[in-house]
């Protein structure tokens, strides 16, 4: 049976982070290590970590570094696999172990994506997971698109993650999940959903008309389109944001997209000597939901 | 007896018929434009407000399996392009039906940045249209209102192609020395 490492990032959730990790103690499978890196909280989520949870290894970062703080943990991780999670979802008991069979089936899947579903609505879907055999097909696939995955709940092979650079920590937050995708395509692995493997995951229903989500969306968007995309197809995409930008800026009466698109080029030297074009029939294939991004503001 | 007892039944399952058929007797659906988290959440409220509604689910190809999980869901339909939703790409599947409400989840308060998806519903037969938004708020979408948001973008794709025309040259000038630049090189 193969070690599994769970990572998780937590930053001032101190009430998320203690469910998540005793419904992580819930877990079906053997062979497990929790790691959780702590970005510099201060509501006392690393004491109640250390004093409730001994069996779980606490990694405390100084102050919040964003995603980097993943990276750390996925250094010292000695699992064969990693499970990503949120500091507010967790896997599902059985899902670890539906996860393990199926990497060693496959050695060309990469990544299985979580579904991750949304935490108050647990007795609907938790019924279905039980009620699904393990041994039936339940890759959410496509046959015309490759998928990215969601953060809050994913497994990656340990050493593929580290072949490819873990996450990009000049991101800071968000759409990093979407540039790892891309080099894990490169590298010539497959990312599948499957829907019997599940993770909950506390989906805010309240907007708080936050500047972080769409600021980050957005200046990681040309980011990714800079890194990824062969010349000619950056360029294309690098117009239609801007248009987006614009436009989403004229709609919603905001400067926060016109900030992103300002600073993207302002602090490019973050993603310097960083570009490597994917293959062709990945920048095409990938599904990247560009204007997606442009709906988080109100 | 068994004559009795045969009219029993039968008044009992045409009964149950009747009320099925009355508990179904209208339809709704649900174009899934928001991520499955949101519209778990979104789903439980829509059920609490239409009751008796038979609920069908449009959605890409990769969300099939994961929209098969809802137990209230009586069909999950495959849209059939890889694409955004789109006016000029009618779903043909549901040509000729008729659904009794047609929701529109938003994953935002305001509906800012779905016209696409408002613009499609307008391809799909229905009595009334709602949007859904990200705190399952539930506001009424007349035609009227879809032309008037549509409107407003053409007038703000106006003024995004123009200020976006302005900045091409830049781009062409700096982009590829930007690109090279940005280069991972060999041995770095």
């Amino acid at each position: 049976m193969p070690l599994v490492s769970i990572v998780m990032l937590c930053w001032n959730r101190l009430a998320d982070v203690r469910e998540s990790l005793s419904r992580i103690r819930l877990i079906e499978y053997g062979e497990l290590e929790v790691i959780v890196v702590d970005n510099g909280s201060t509501d006392g989520t690393p004491e109640m970590v250390e004093t409730e949870f001994p069996e779980v290894r606490l990694l405390r970062m100084e102050k919040n570094i964003g995603i980097a703080g993943y990276n750390q943990g996925f250094e010292v991780a000695r699992g064969e696999y990693l499970v990503i999670i949120d500091d507010d979802s967790f896997p599902a008991p059985n899902s670890i172990d539906r996860m393990v069979k199926r990497f060693e089936r496959d050695p060309l899947l990469g990544v299985i994506a979580f579904d991750v579903r949304n935490f108050y609505h647990y007795d609907e879907v938790a019924s279905f997971e039980e009620a699904v055999s393990s041994t039936e097909s339940s890759a959410a696939i496509s046959d015309h698109y490759y998928m990215s995955f969601n953060g809050a709940g994913v497994g990656i092979r340990s050493d593929l993650f580290r072949q490819v650079g873990y996450y990009p920590e000049e991101f800071f937050l968000y759409n990093n999940e979407m540039d790892s995708a891309f080099r894990i395509w490169d590298a010539g692995y497959r990312i599948e959903f499957h829907s019997d493997i599940i993770a909950y995951h506390k989906h805010s229903p309240v907007n708080r008309a936050s500047w972080r989500a769409p600021y980050y969306y957005v200046r990681n968007a040309f980011w990714l389109v800079w890194k990824n995309y062969p010349a000619d197809m950056a360029i294309k995409l690098t117009r239609t944001l801007i248009f987006h930008c614009i436009h989403a800026s004229l709609e919603q009466r905001t400067w926060i997209y016109l900030k992103a698109l300002r600073d993207a080029f302002r602090q490019i030297y973050r993603i310097s000597g960083k570009r490597k074009p994917v293959q062709e029939h990945i920048a095409k294939n990938l599904r990247v939901p560009y204007d997606v991004f442009f709906t988080f503001y109100r | 007896m068994y004559f009795l007892h045969f009219i029993g039944s039968f008044r009992m399952e045409g009964w149950n018929v009747l009320s099925k058929r009355k508990e179904y007797s209208r339809r709704a659906l649900i174009i899934r434009s928001v991520s499955f988290q949101q519209l778990d959440q979104n789903f439980l409220e829509l059920i609490k407000t239409f009751p008796r509604y038979e609920w069908d689910l449009l959605t890409h190809e990769h969300g099939v399996k994961l929209a098969g999980k809802y137990q209230s869901v009586h069909r999950v339909i495959s849209y059939s392009y890889t694409e955004s939703f789109s006016i000029w790409r009618r779903e043909k599947s549901l040509k000729g039906k008729y659904y009794d409400a047609l929701i529109i989840p938003v994953a935002n308060l305001t509906g800012a940045g779905f016209l696409n998806v408002f613009l499609f519903s307008l391809t799909i037969k229905a009595k009334k249209r709602y949007m859904c938004n990200l705190v399952s708020e539930l506001h009424p979408v007349s035609f009227s209102t879809i032309a008037v948001k549509a409107m407003m973008s053409l007038l703000n794709n106006v003024v995004s192609g123009i200020l976006t025309g302005a900045l091409l040259p830049f781009l062409w000038l700096l982009f590829p020395r930007m690109l090279n630049h940005l280069e991972k090189r060999s041995g770095r």
